[in-house]
C-alpha cells in the first residue's frame, strides 16, 4: 500500500485541530486567517435551523448496538451483526428471511458479483469440491485477490465520477490521457486504497503531488476534468464558460462524496436541503484556481520543441481559415485540403498526465451569482465548506488560503463527516444487493429516501471508518452475511411477496439482470474469445457506419487495429459521449453526461433484437459453437451440456436437455448458441 | 410475412391480445369502440403490473386534440428574415450600422462594426389570412390558413449544440432527457411493432449536439430515441444477418421462449416482460419492414412529396415515412433538415441565398405535402407539426450575404394538432433584432406542445438528484393565442 502523504502544513493543522478536540472542521480557520470580510459582516453567513441541522444524515455517525435477544433458533442464522439488524427489521414485519443458496448458485453470484464474469465449469467445481468450513470464505479471497476485481468495482466508481474520454459537445474532443484515470481507478481497488486516501488523491492530487512528485496522484486530480466540456467556436464566453466548468466540477463533488445535491443551490437557496446559495459559492471557491494541465510525462525539451512545430503550423492553419472566410467554389476547396494537408503534418502529441493545476494568477473571483448568471454578480465569496455541518458562525476562508483542494478533501474524510462514509457504505451494499439501505444512493438530502436499515448503515459506517476505510473489509463483511447467502428461488414465500414485493427488507436475495459491460464481457468469455489483458489506451471497436457518420466529426472514430483487443473487456474501449457503443447503450449504460448512482435495468423489445441479430452477438454465436465443438465433439447431449454449464453454470433440467436436443436435430449448433445468449438462466444472476 | 406469423409457432399471450383486439377493432363504431378502450385498459393493467412502461398512459387532461407530434427540425437555424417575418425597414437600412435604439446583441462571430443586411428574399401573401411568407416557400404558403407562425421565439445561446439541447430538452447542456422521451414517458406507445420515438436525421451527416441532443437523459433506457437510418433496413437489428432466413430464426426464437419457461423459475414481473419483450421483438421484425417500405403508396402520392425528384427525394421520402408512422401511433418523430458541415445545414455564415435557396428547395415541397395529406387522411386534427431551427439570423450580414446565429428573436411555427392555423403571434422589432411583443423562449414552445397533447408540465415529472426534473427548467407559459 502506498504510504500516504499529506501536504506537511496542512497536515499539521489538521492533527492540531483534532487533537484539541476541535469539532468537525473549523477548516483551518485560525490557521490560515479568515478572510476580513467574513468577519466583519457576519449578516454574511446563512443560518440554519434547529430542524435543519437534525436531518437524518446530518448526525454523528454512531455504533450502534446489536441487536439481541434474539430467539434461539434464529440465533443460528446469525452470521454476523449484520444479520442481527437485517432479521430484527424482518420481524417487526412478520417476515422471515429465506434458506441459503445453493453452492453453485453461490459461485456463480460471486463471480458476477466481484468480477462481472462468469465462473468456469473448473472453477465452480473448484468450490463444490471444497468441503471446508471456510470453503466461502476462500472464495472471496481468491475473487478479491483476482486483478479482474478492480475491472468491476472500478466501473461502479466510474459511473458515479461521470467518467468518460472525451468533452462531449459539438467538438467531443478526445482526451487521448484519460484512460490513465481508468487504470487509477482499476489499481486502487484492486490494491484496497482506503477510500479516504483514495478521495484525497482524486480532489487534491495535483497539490498533494506537488511534494510527493507521486505521478499516481496527477493521474487521480483528472477527476476534475472528467465531466462534458463546451468549447465555443468565435466570440469567447469567458465567463461563461468558466462558470460551466466550476458548476460541473462542483455539483459531482456533491453528488459523488457526499450525496447530496448541492447543484440545487446554484440559482437559488436549496428547496429542500440546508445549503444556501452562498454555500454552494463558497464551496466552488474551493475550486476557483484549479485549471487544466496537461503534465509532460516525456522530457520537457521534446514538449517545448513539438509545442513550437505545432504552434507555427497553426498559425498557417490560421492563416487558411481567414481566408476561408471569404472564399467559395474551387478556392474554398483548395483553401480546405491545404489545411487538411497541413493538419496531417501535425507531430504526434507525446504523452502527459490529463490533470489539473492550481494557478493563481488565473483565478476565479467568486461571487454569489443572481440565478446561476455569471453576469449577474452579487457579493463576493471566500471559502467555506457546507455551513449546516459547521458551528454556527464558522467564518470563511479567505479566497487565497493554500492548497484549497486539500482541505477540501481533509473535510469531506475527516472520519467526522457524517456523510461520507455513510454515503460510500451504501454504494457497496447497493452494488451487492441491487438496492441500497438509501435507495437514493447521489441524494441523502431531505429529498432523498430514508434509510431502511439507519442502524445497520451505521454500523457499517463507523466499522469502515475503524478499519482504515477498507472497501475489500466490507466486501468480506457484506458477503459472509447469511443475508448476502439467501436463496433468490422464492416462490413459495407468498408472504414475502405480498408484503414486500420489492425486498426492501431483505428476506430473499434479489435476482438481477447482468449489467451491460458484464453481458458483453461474459458474451465473450464463453465463446472464449475474452482477451484478459488490463490496462492501457482505450479501444475503439469496429462499429455500424452509420452511426459514425451520426458523429459531427466522423473522422473521430478510428477503429483499433490488432484485432485482439477488440475482444477486451467493456472497461478497456473508448469511453465516447456522443457515440456509445449501441450494445452497451441498449442494456442500460449510463449516459457518461453526469454522475450515475444507480443504473437503471428496464427491459424493453431493442434488448431483444440486439442479441438476437446483432453482429456481435451473431459472431460470438459461431466462436461459441466452435468452442462446444472442440471440447466435447458432436454429441448432441455433450454439447447442450457444456453449454449450459458455461452460460448458466449449471446441468441443464431434463425437460431443458430434451428442448435443445430436439432443437438440434433439425437446427445449427450456432443456432443453438446464440439461444443461450438470449436466456435467463445467463443473462440473471440469481 | 404477416400470414407466416402463426405457422407452427405459439406466443401464447400476444396471439391471443391480437385476436380480441382485431375483433374489437373491426366493430370500431359503436360498442366495439368502448370495449375496445377498456380492453386497452385492462391491457395496460396488466401492462402496468408486469413493468411495461410503454404501456399507454391516460393523458393529465382531456381532451387533448394532438395525439402524436412530427418536429420538421431546420438545424443550423434557419433565417426568420428570409422566411415567415418580412422586416420593410431592415430592408431599408441595409448596409448602414445598426441603431443604437435597438439595444445590443452578442454574435457568435459578427462583430460591432457589421452593417445590417435587408432580406435577400420577397414575401408575398398567402391564404385566406393573408399571412406573408417568403418565396422560398412558396408551397408551404399555400398552407399558411393551417399554420401559426410564432414570430417572437428566443432562447439563451447563440451557438449549435448548447442551443440544440436547449430546444430538445430545455437545458443547454446534455444529460437531460429531450422532448421525445418525456412525451413517450408521459403518454406511453399507442403502436407495438414500431418505435415509439423516432429520429431521422439528414443523411448528410450530423449535427453539433450529436446524439446526445435526442436522448433519453436520466429516463429510463426504454424512453430512448431510434435513429433511423438511410436505406431499406431503418432500424438496427430489424433485419436479419446474412445466411439466416426467418422461418430458422423463428425456430430459435421459439427455442429461447420454451427453455425460459422450461427453467423453472418462479416468473416474477422482471422475467415476464423479459419474455414478452421477444414476442414484440419478433412482431417488429415482421411487421415493420412493411411499415417502412414506401412502395405501396400510390403514385400521387409520392409525386405530392417529391419522391424521385431532385432535390426533394430525400426529405420527401422521410416526411412520408413520418405520416407512416403517425398512422402506427408513434408519438414523437423528428424529420432532421440540414447536417455535417455548416453550409450542409441552414447555417448560412456566408451567403444566405445561396444556402437558404437550396435548404429550402429540398424540404419546401415535402413539408406542404405532409401537411396537405394528414389533413386528407383526417390526422392533423392529432397531428401536431412543429417547424423550426435552434435559433435564428442575424439582421447584420457575415461575410459580405451571410448571416450569424442569432437567438434573440426568431420564428418556428405549428400546424394541426389543435393549433389554430392562419395566424402570425407576437413580433420581433422592426429590423428582426429582437422578441419584444409576446415574446415566447424555447420553455413556453414546450409547455405549449405539452399542453395540447394533455400533459402538464409539473406533473410530468421524474425524480432525479434530489429534485422533481421536468421537461421545462424555469415554468413555461401555454401560447394561449394559437390554441
Amino acid at each position: 500500500m502506498a504510504e500516504r502523504s499529506e501536504n506537511v502544513c496542512c497536515r499539521q493543522f489538521f492533527r492540531a485541530a483534532l487533537g484539541c478536540g476541535l469539532v468537525f472542521l473549523f477548516v483551518g480557520i485560525t490557521a490560515f486567517g479568515a478572510s476580513e470580510n467574513s468577519q466583519s459582516d457576519s449578516d454574511r453567513l446563512p443560518k440554519y435551523t434547529e430542524q435543519e441541522r437534525a436531518h437524518w444524515s446530518l448526525q454523528p455517525i454512531r455504533r450502534p448496538r446489536i441487536p439481541t435477544g434474539l430467539e434461539p433458533e434464529d440465533r443460528d442464522w446469525v452470521a454476523n451483526p449484520i444479520d442481527a439488524f437485517i432479521l430484527r427489521k424482518l420481524q417487526e414485519k412478520n417476515l422471515r428471511p429465506s434458506g441459503e443458496a445453493e453452492k453453485r448458485t453461490l459461485v456463480r453470484r460471486l463471480y458476477f458479483d466481484l468480477l462481472g464474469l462468469p465462473p468456469t465449469p473448473s472453477q465452480i467445481d473448484r468450490f463444490l469440491e471444497d468441503h471446508s468450513a471456510k470453503a466461502y470464505e476462500r472464495l472471496i479471497d481468491r475473487l478479491l485477490e483476482n486483478p479482474h476485481y478492480g475491472e468491476r468495482w472500478g466501473q461502479h466508481w466510474l459511473d458515479v465520477v461521470r467518467f468518460a474520454e472525451t468533452e462531449g459537445f459539438e467538438y467531443d474532443r478526445h482526451h487521448d490521457e484519460a484512460w490513465r484515470f481508468r487504470d487509477y481507478v482499476i489499481d486502487s481497488f484492486n490494491d484496497d486504497k482506503p477510500y479516504d486516501q483514495f478521495i484525497q488523491e482524486q480532489l487534491a492530487g495535483d497539490e498533494l503531488a506537488a511534494e510527493s512528485k507521486e505521478q499516481e496522484q496527477l493521474i487521480a486530480a483528472g477527476f476534475h476534468r472528467l465531466g462534458a466540456v463546451r468549447r465555443n467556436a468565435g466570440n469567447a464566453e469567458v465567463a461563461f464558460s468558466r462558470n460551466e466548468v466550476l458548476t460541473e466540477r462542483t455539483d459531482v463533488i456533491g453528488a459523488a462524496f457526499l450525496g447530496l445535491t448541492v447543484g440545487c443551490a446554484r440559482c437559488h437557496d436549496h428547496m429542500f436541503d440546508a445549503i444556501r446559495q452562498s454555500d454552494y459559492y463558497r464551496l466552488q471557491g474551493f475550486l476557483a484556481s484549479t485549471f487544466e494541465y496537461d503534465a509532460p510525462l516525456a522530457d520537457p525539451q521534446n514538449h517545448e520543441a513539438r509545442a513550437a512545430e505545432a504552434k507555427k503550423l497553426e498559425a498557417e492553419i490560421e492563416e487558411l481559415r481567414e481566408l476561408l472566410e471569404n472564399a467559395n467554389g474551387a478556392e474554398e476547396e483548395r483553401l480546405r485540403a491545404e489545411i487538411k494537408a497541413i493538419e496531417k503534418t501535425m507531430p504526434e502529441p507525446l504523452p502527459t498526465i490529463f490533470t489539473v493545476r492550481n494557478d493563481s494568477e488565473q483565478q476565479t473571483v467568486i461571487h454569489l451569482l443572481d440565478r446561476g448568471d455569471p453576469s449577474k454578480r452579487g457579493v463576493q465569496l471566500g471559502m467555506r465548506t457546507l455551513g449546516v455541518l459547521l458551528p454556527a458562525g464558522t467564518p470563511e476562508l479567505a479566497s487565497d488560503a493554500p492548497y484549497p483542494k486539500t482541505m477540501l478533501a481533509h473535510w469531506i474524510t475527516d472520519p467526522q463527516n457524517p456523510l461520507t462514509a455513510r454515503v460510500m457504505v451504501n454504494r457497496i451494499w447497493l452494488y451487492h444487493f441491487g438496492r441500497g439501505l438509501v435507495d437514493t444512493p447521489n441524494d441523502f438530502g431531505v429529498n432523498g429516501t430514508s434509510p431502511t436499515h439507519p442502524e445497520l448503515l451505521d454500523f457499517l459506517a463507523s466499522k469502515f471508518i475503524e478499519g482504515g476505510w477498507s472497501i475489500k473489509a466490507m466486501h468480506r463483511l457484506i458477503l459472509t452475511s447469511r443475508t448476502y447467502r439467501q436463496s433468490s428461488q422464492t416462490k413459495d414465500d407468498a408472504l414475502g411477496w405480498e408484503q414486500d414485493p420489492e425486498n426492501r427488507w431483505l428476506w430473499r436475495f434479489s435476482r438481477r439482470r447482468l449489467e451491460a459491460e458484464e453481458i458483453r464481457d461474459s458474451l465473450l468469455a464463453v465463446s472464449g474469445r475474452l482477451n484478459p489483458r488490463a490496462g492501457g489506451p482505450s479501444v475503439m471497436v469496429p462499429v455500424d457506419q452509420e452511426l459514425i457518420d451520426l458523429l459531427y466529426k466522423p473522422e473521430q472514430w478510428v477503429v483499433t487495429e490488432d484485432r485482439n483487443q477488440h475482444d477486451r473487456r467493456s472497461i478497456y474501449l473508448i469511453a465516447k459521449r456522443n457515440l456509445r457503443l449501441p450494445f452497451l447503450e441498449v442494456f442500460n449504460q449510463p449516459d457518461l453526461q453526469i454522475s450515475c448512482g444507480r443504473r437503471d435495468s428496464s427491459t424493453h423489445a431493442p434488448q431483444a433484437l440486439e442479441l438476437l441479430n446483432g453482429p456481435f452477438t451473431n459472431d460470438l454465436a459461431k466462436a461459441f459453437a466452435g468452442r462446444i465443438e472442440r471440447e466435447v465433439g458432436t454429441s448432441p447431449k455433450d454439447q447442450v451440456r457444456i453449454a449450459y454449464s458455461l452460460t448458466a453454470g449449471r446441468a441443464p433440467t431434463a425437460d431443458e436437455e430434451r428442448l435443445a436436443i430436439e432443437f438440434l436435430k433439425s437446427q445449427p449448433l450456432h443456432e443453438f448458441a446464440l439461444a443461450m445468449f438470449n436466456l435467463n438462466s445467463f443473462l440473471y444472476v440469481d | 410475412m404477416l400470414t407466416e406469423r402463426n405457422e407452427g409457432f405459439d406466443w401464447p399471450l400476444s396471439k391471443k391480445l391480437r385476436h380480441r383486439r382485431d375483433f374489437l377493432q373491426e366493430s370500431f363504431c359503436g360498442v366495439g369502440s368502448l370495449a375496445l378502450a377498456s380492453m386497452l385498459h385492462e391491457e395496460k393493467a396488466t401492462a402496468a403490473s408486469s413493468g411495461n412502461p410503454l404501456a399507454p398512459k391516460p393523458a393529465h387532461f382531456s381532451p387533448a386534440p394532438a395525439k402524436s407530434v412530427i418536429f420538421l427540425f431546420m438545424s443550423g437555424g434557419p433565417s426568420h428574415i428570409e422566411t415567415f417575418d418580412p422586416k420593410p425597414l431592415l430592408d431599408k437600412l441595409d448596409g448602414q450600422s445598426r441603431p443604437a435604439s435597438f439595444g445590443e446583441a452578442k454574435y457568435q462571430f459578427v462583430k460591432k462594426d457589421a452593417k445590417l443586411l435587408g432580406s435577400v428574399r420577397r414575401f408575398r401573401r398567402c391564404g385566406e389570412s393573408g399571412l406573408p411568407v417568403s418565396d422560398l416557400f412558396p408551397l408551404t404558403g399555400e398552407c399558411i390558413d393551417d399554420i401559426a407562425v410564432i414570430r417572437s421565439c428566443y432562447c439563451d445561446k447563440v451557438v449549435h449544440s448548447a442551443a440544440q439541447y436547449e430546444l430538445f430538452s430545455g437545458r443547454v447542456m446534455p444529460g437531460f432527457p429531450s422532448m421525445g422521451s418525456w412525451i413517450v414517458y408521459g403518454l406511453g406507445s399507442e403502436g407495438s411493432s414500431v418505435p415509439s420515438y423516432v429520429v431521422m436525421p439528414d443523411p448528410d451527416g450530423a449535427l453539433e449536439a450529436g446524439q446526445p441532443m435526442y436522448a433519453n437523459g436520466f429516463l429510463p433506457a426504454v424512453y430512448q430515441p431510434t435513429m433511423f437510418r438511410p436505406g431499406p433496413q431503418p432500424v438496427r437489428n430489424l433485419g436479419l444477418p446474412d445466411g439466416v432466413n426467418l422461418a430458422q430464426r423463428r425456430k430459435t426464437v421459439e427455442l429461447i421462449d420454451r427453455l425460459n419457461r422450461a427453467a423453472g423459475d418462479s416468473l416474477d414481473d422482471e422475467l415476464s416482460a423479459r419474455i414478452r419483450s421477444y414476442e414484440l421483438a419478433f412482431r417488429m421484425q415482421t411487421e415493420a419492414p412493411e411499415i417502412f417500405d414506401l412502395s405501396g403508396e400510390t403514385r400521387e402520392t409520392q409525386e405530392m412529396y417529391g419522391v424521385g425528384v431532385e432535390p426533394t427525394d430525400d426529405y420527401g421520402r422521410r416526411c412520408l415515412m413520418a405520416r407512416r408512422l403517425v398512422e402506427q401511433g408513434v408519438r414523437f418523430t423528428v424529420v432532421v433538415s440540414g447536417g455535417g458541415t455548416g453550409n450542409l445545414q441552414w447555417d448560412a455564415h456566408k451567403d444566405v441565398e445561396e444556402n437558404h435557396s437550396r435548404m429550402a428547395a429540398q424540404v419546401d415541397r415535402p413539408i406542404a405535402a405532409l401537411l396537405t395529406d394528414l389533413k386528407q387522411r383526417g390526422l392533423l386534427d392529432s397531428t401536431l407539426v412543429l417547424w423550426g431551427g435552434e435559433f435564428g439570423r442575424s439582421p447584420e450580414a457575415q461575410s459580405g450575404r451571410g448571416r450569424d446565429h442569432h437567438n434573440l428573436g426568431f420564428s418556428m411555427w405549428m400546424a394541426g394538432g389543435g393549433v389554430k392555423g392562419g395566424q402570425a403571434v407576437g413580433a420581433t422589432d422592426e429590423i428582426g433584432l429582437r422578441a419584444v411583443e409576446q415574446p415566447y423562449h424555447f420553455r413556453d414552445v414546450h409547455t405549449t406542445i405539452l399542453e395540447l397533447l394533455g400533459l402538464d408540465q409539473d406533473e410530468l415529472s421524474y425524480p432525479h438528484l434530489g429534485r422533481n426534473e421536468r421537461l421545462t427548467l424555469v415554468h413555461g407559459a401555454v401560447i394561449d393565442q394559437i390554441l
